[in-house]
């Protein structure tokens, strides 16, 4: 396995309040993960927790305040000339959440997938451009035709299909899906995910599927990332993190997915779940005022990764002291 | 956690019908949806995107707004039916008796005025209420949803997404109403806060009895929260029968393909299929049954016949296979 992207140290802040004010927001705090080629890691977590800063940074569309993130071995910050910008675009383009406002209303659907051949594959002819983008209308599971139509004349399913399409016309190595499915009906929702696995295993994609709903990222992932405050509280395979799950706040998130299938857990009866405080963060574990198995460690030492089985860490003291996995909910 | 369910009902509506009154003509949202809600009772409302529950909700809360409008059908609530009545007389009912919850938190407090002065004006536009009943009571139901009544002071954009829905529940609760209306309630929410608000929902109903009509696109999140479930399908009922029942059992073929739907975080990685096609767009529905085009199991008659509610055991199912006993429990 080819590792293709990534970050090291990755920290994003934002400066808060008017011009006089300290205050800064640690939207991101130093992120280290990877992605390896044709795999689908999810990044999880409530909203707020930093997912779509992560996937803003990769986009390159905010820059990092510290860290780096490295494409194919090599440091982004690095990337000067149009060229090269406009190459790692194409290579690493993004899928959007909302189908209604990311297409443009006044052209026909064809004209996004055209002008991104026209920009990033300029060897192509008008007529292999319009083959082009029939081919990936195909691969997406759109008729060539629907080339024609307007955005207001398709559904949800299919206009995010068509971002899917614009993205993959592109011929990318990552694709950057920031909720793709959530703003769709849940009946067309496994259309779009078994379209994800279907990019990978096809045309050999990796994504970066960043959601809240664990259920859909373990039906399309490898791997999970869980975000908590703008930290990364927990990662490996996704089967093994969700069957062992290392870290209180992995295990309040899996006790709190309604499963019809399963008897009510009454365990998150107790947590209120408010979110964490980031702006100008003290040392210590962001959960720690949630968590019950918090210790002394926990509110003076920020807890980093740890490998506690192979691939899997977590930034968990407790976690890290026992061997055992202990369970805070379940 | 099932509640008592005694057999006084609170609701009844029947045959309602709403029309959303259009250039291009009448279309109608609500096709003559009848149920009842007894007293204390859970009753939970799924369906996709323009399936035209909340429009039911509206309707029941006698909230439509031009151009939609009832065409036809009766809402009884607590003997009386609501259809047709004044802003005055509705205003003796809503709040005191009857209570909804929006959406979204966020735009529907008011963003400029503190939760206790929202609290306020609540109290005062249906009853009489020195200042001192109403700080002690907007003190007791934010207590009761579990907020420190510090925050009567505070103001909307001061609270947390879940506070804020919470708040708007304690709202909800001023007058102890029999029948509260809940639209999405949590759809705003990430899955921890949505567990604890719909526990926290569930508790204030035990400890105060009154009714819930729950509507969601997610069904997973009522299964184990409510009695009754009705399934809405292109303005129509699809399936309406006790929760756990459905849930174990479903009978009609789009309730199936719902529940099929769901990956599952526990248990063996299935590929699923999902229900092929979109819902239809309510000005151009389908012939026959409304749901045939998107159906597995679709019959040619299908397309020709319109299925009735059929009676299946103790529920009440819209698919014609069930109807001549073709295809039985």
């Amino acid at each position: 396995m080819t590792e293709l992207l990534r970050t090291e140290h990755l920290t994003r802040h934002f400066k808060i309040g008017g011009t006089m004010s300290r205050r800064t927001l640690h939207a991101v705090d130093d992120v280290s993960f990877g992605i390896n080629e044709r795999e689908i890691v999810a990044l999880a977590g409530e909203s707020g927790s930093g997912k779509s800063t992560i996937a803003r940074m990769l986009a390159r569309i905010y820059r990092p305040t510290s860290g780096e993130i490295y494409f194919e071995g090599k440091p982004l910050s690095r990337i000067r000339s149009r060229r090269d910008q406009l190459r790692y675009s194409g290579l690493v383009p993004m899928v959007f959440q909302d189908p209604f406002g990311s297409i443009n209303p006044v052209f026909r659907v064809q004209h996004g997938v055209l002008r991104c051949l026209k920009l990033h594959r300029p060897e192509l002819s008008a007529k292999q451009r319009l083959d082009e983008a029939a081919r990936v209308f195909g691969v997406v599971g759109l008729n060539a035709d629907m080339l024609q139509r307007f955005p207001y004349e398709l559904s949800g399913g299919q206009r995010q299909r068509v971002g899917f399409a614009q993205a993959l016309a592109m011929r990318p190595k990552l694709i950057l899906a920031d909720e793709p499915v959530s703003m769709l009906d849940v009946s067309i929702r496994i259309g779009l995910l078994n379209l994800m696995t279907k990019l990978r295993d096809e045309e050999g994609v990796s994504i970066l599927y960043i959601t809240h709903d664990i259920a859909s990222a373990r039906y399309v992932a490898d791997r999970l990332v869980v975000m908590y405050a703008g930290q990364i509280a927990e990662t490996g395979p996704i089967e093994d993190v969700l069957a062992h799950p290392r870290h209180p706040y992995t295990q309040l998130l899996l006790s709190a997915v309604p499963d019809p299938r399963a008897p009510l857990s009454v365990a998150a009866e107790t947590d209120r779940g408010d979110p964490p405080k980031v702006i100008d963060p003290a040392p210590g574990c962001r959960f720690r005022w949630r968590c019950p198995l918090a210790i002394d460690t926990c509110a003076q030492i920020t807890p980093e990764l740890a490998e506690l089985s192979p691939g899997h860490d977590a930034a968990c003291h407790v976690a890290q002291t026992t061997a055992e996995e202990v369970k805070a909910f379940s | 956690m099932q509640s008592r369910v005694p057999d006084t009902p609170v609701l009844e509506v029947s045959g309602l019908s709403v029309d959303y009154l259009l250039d291009r003509g009448a279309v109608r949202a609500v096709d003559d949806v009848s149920f009842t809600v007894s007293r204390g009772e859970f009753l939970g409302i799924v369906g996709e995107s323009g399936c035209g529950k909340s429009t039911l909700l509206f309707a029941v809360a006698q909230l439509l707004a031009p151009p939609a409008m009832i065409a036809a059908g009766s809402v009884t609530f607590d003997g009386a039916n609501l259809v047709g009545l004044t802003d005055g007389q509705l205003s003796a009912i809503r709040w005191r008796d009857m209570s909804v919850v929006m959406q979204s938190a966020m735009n529907a407090l008011n963003p400029v005025k503190t939760i206790g002065a929202q609290f306020k004006d609540a109290m005062r536009a249906h009853g009489k209420h020195t200042s001192e009943e109403v700080t002690a009571r907007s003190a007791e139901v934010l207590r009761m949803v579990g907020i420190d009544p510090v925050h009567l002071r505070s103001y909307p954009h001061q609270l947390s997404g879940g506070m804020r829905q919470r708040s708007m529940i304690a709202m909800a609760m001023l007058f102890t109403p029999d029948l509260v209306i809940m639209d999405e309630p949590t759809s705003a929410l990430d899955v921890v806060a949505q567990r604890s608000l719909m526990v926290q929902i569930k508790d204030l109903q035990q400890a105060f009895g009154f009714a819930v009509i729950f509507v969601t696109h997610d069904m997973s999140l009522i299964s184990h929260f409510s009695d009754q479930l009705m399934v809405m399908y292109a303005g129509q009922v699809d399936e309406l029968g006790a929760t756990r029942t459905i849930f174990d059992r479903p009978r009609h073929p789009y309730t199936q393909g719902l529940l099929e739907a769901f990956p599952s975080i526990r248990g063996p990685r299935v590929p699923l299929k999902g229900i092929p096609g979109h819902p239809p767009d309510l000005s151009a529905i389908p012939t026959g049954c409304r749901f045939h085009p998107r159906c597995p199991h679709a019959l040619d008659r299908c397309a020709e016949v319109e299925p009735d509610l059929y009676p299946l055991d103790d529920e009440l199912v819209r698919c014609l296979r069930l109807a001549d006993g073709s295809l039985s429990s």
